[in-house]
């Protein structure tokens, strides 16, 4: 394999970590905890998008590889994993009177649930969206590049909600209202904002943006109970590389750290044996090294919206 | 030990709310008074509050009022419950005893984003900007529980702080220590309060700055705004108000015109330094 098609690799994968990262961030510059429980709204996520394909699947043309039921699969992954986060959040979190601590252990308990549910209901095998897969774009192949139509659709896809994530932090009434609740939560209450809904914002979009890495990591691999909890070390890696409840700090490590996850086998390629099993070992000592120098991570301690 | 906040503007429950839309800056007239309401109304009193923070009592009895368009200013050791105050009136505390009133309404336990809505801004010490959003949103975020356009009571604070439209588009953490606290007071005031409750202005600034950001204080009392101000610096401070409560061990020792507890000799030397 070529280094371009590792390159293209790491974006593909980058692409559906950036999307977790994100949401991690976002809901701990607002909710102040780690939530254990993103990688499983990620599988809840992915689930729903499967059932929903499951109806519409054969609805429709195709863009980019997908029929256009996918894309519905996707907003009502997308949608299902907000709803389930806002419940969890308003009648489990909000109830609790505990420190950040308290809700990262309770947040592992939610994982554990909705993972528990998945199971009871779906069964532990892996599962796939069944839909035909492509051969590689055929200009792309000189260039030692195998890379197919659904991966250009993930990163297409990833990129629309990066951009439109940043659109709403910087330019909307409610993403200057997330900044500021981020930066400085009692001086937001004190300048009249109702911190509360922008909370529930908060989770909304950041449990969006993981139902949507969910379901696209649903096909770029294939769906299983333990999918997003297994990805979970590897995207609080990329959130603390970035610098943990920095947006964009969020979007750079997830970017960091899927492209270094993706580019192991370079390694053995240059003769160090050291084989794709270590990739997300290798993006912790990343990770680590450069939290010896920042340790705030690199755009650690500049608030939600730098 | 005089007690002046005592009884005064101790009418329970004022017939009918007074709390009206008062949102036109009193451009140096009279501030809009509402129906019911006499000149002699102070804008605000809290009569025989306790308060504190979890089990720990700070406040003890306490009573003053504000006047329209007064500056009183808290002046009292540390600890004495100055701060403690003006976060029992902005609603991040509630009071355990007693009252605090607005235009005669009980606001006592209302919470702080509906207390900024009916005209009392809060200005704390610390933390008090926005820092990594910029001047303009720091403003913006100030108006946000405002419904009409922003613009020209932004474009009035930038032509009364040159500064901040100098500076606009710059990330507040970028601005220096007085730069900051003017930020801080045109934040609160994009709500255009009647009340205004600022927490130690002066705090960390050199004595120049200092200077400069109780003039500013003036200067936003001298369009009609009433200011509750906390003061380390009590010289300073009672210099620029009207009246002045000393605090100790969170009930006020000595309420009188500023000039007179500056006069005072007692004053002088238990609180003031000499």
């Amino acid at each position: 394999m070529s280094v371009l098609e590792y390159l293209a690799n790491g974006l593909v994968f980058s692409s559906i970590i950036v999307l977790a990262s994100i949401g991690l961030s976002l809901v701990y510059s607002i909710a102040d905890f780690a939530n254990f429980a993103h990688g499983d709204t990620m599988t809840v996520g992915a689930y729903s998008a499967l059932v929903t394909f499951g109806f519409v699947g054969g609805l429709g043309a195709r863009f980019l590889g997908l029929p256009l039921g996918f894309f519905v699969a996707l907003a009502v992954g997308v949608a299902v994993a907000a709803l389930v986060a806002v419940i969890t959040q308003r009648f489990l979190y909000d109830a609790m009177d505990v420190d950040s601590i308290g809700m990262l252990i309770t947040s592992i308990g939610v994982a554990f649930v909705y993972r528990a549910l998945i199971q009871f209901q779906f069964g532990s095998d892996f599962v796939e969206f069944g839909i035909q897969v492509l051969r590689p774009i055929e200009f792309l192949i000189p260039f030692g590049v195998r890379m197919t139509l659904h991966d250009v659709a993930i990163i297409v896809s990833a990129a629309i909600l990066v951009a439109g994530l940043h659109t709403l932090l910087q330019y909307t009434d409610l993403g200057r209202k997330m900044r500021a609740t981020a930066d400085n939560p009692s001086l937001a209450r004190v300048s009249g904002i109702r911190v509360d809904r922008i909370t529930l914002w908060t989770w909304v979009i950041g449990a969006g943006l993981a139902g949507a890495g969910g379901v696209f990591l649903g096909l770029y691999n294939q769906i299983s109970p333990r999918m997003g909890f297994n990805i979970l070390l590897v995207v609080f890696a990329a959130v603390i590389l970035g610098g943990i409840g920095s947006v964009y700090g969020a979007m750079l490590g997830g970017f960091l750290i899927g492209m270094i996850n993706q580019l192991t086998p370079i390694l053995t390629d240059v003769g160090i044996p050291i084989g794709i099993e270590y990739a997300n070992a290798i993006a912790f000592v990343i990770m680590v090294a450069v939290l010896l120098v920042r340790p705030n991570g690199i755009a650690g301690g500049q608030g939600a919206g730098t | 030990m005089s007690d002046a906040g005592r009884g005064r503007g101790a009418r329970l429950g004022r017939a009918g709310g007074a709390r009206g839309d008062r949102r036109a800056l009193p451009d140096g007239g009279v501030a809009e008074a509402s129906p019911a309401e006499t000149a002699a109304d102070p804008v605000l009193s809290v009569e025989g509050v306790d308060s504190g923070y979890g089990d720990v009592q700070v406040l003890d009895d306490l009573s003053l009022t504000l006047e329209q368009e007064e500056i009183a200013c808290l002046v009292g050791p540390n600890g004495a419950g100055k701060s403690t105050v003006l976060k029992t009136v902005f609603g991040l505390l509630t009071p355990w005893e007693g009252h605090v009133r607005y235009r005669g309404d009980d606001i006592g336990g209302m919470a702080p984003e509906d207390i900024v809505r009916i005209g009392i801004g809060y200005v704390p010490q610390t933390d008090n900007v926005f820092a990594s959003l910029t001047i303009e949103e720091n403003l913006r975020m100030g108006g946000v529980a405002r419904d009409d356009d922003l613009e020209p009571v932004i474009e009035q604070l930038y032509d009364r702080f040159p500064i901040l439209e100098e500076k606009r588009a710059a990330k507040a953490r970028t601005l220096s220590g007085g730069q900051r606290q003017v930020l801080a007071f045109a934040r609160a005031l994009v709500m255009e309060p009647d009340v205004l409750l600022i927490d130690e202005p002066s705090a960390g600034l050199a004595p120049n700055t200092a200077d400069e950001v109780f003039a500013d204080v003036q200067a936003v009392n001298d369009l009609g705004t009433a200011i509750l101000m906390v003061e380390q610096n009590a010289r300073k401070g009672l210099a620029i108000s009207d009246t002045g409560y000393v605090l100790d061990q969170g009930s006020v020792a000595y309420a009188d015109d500023a000039d007179g507890l500056l006069d005072n000799p007692e004053v002088s030397r238990l609180y003031l330094g000499g």
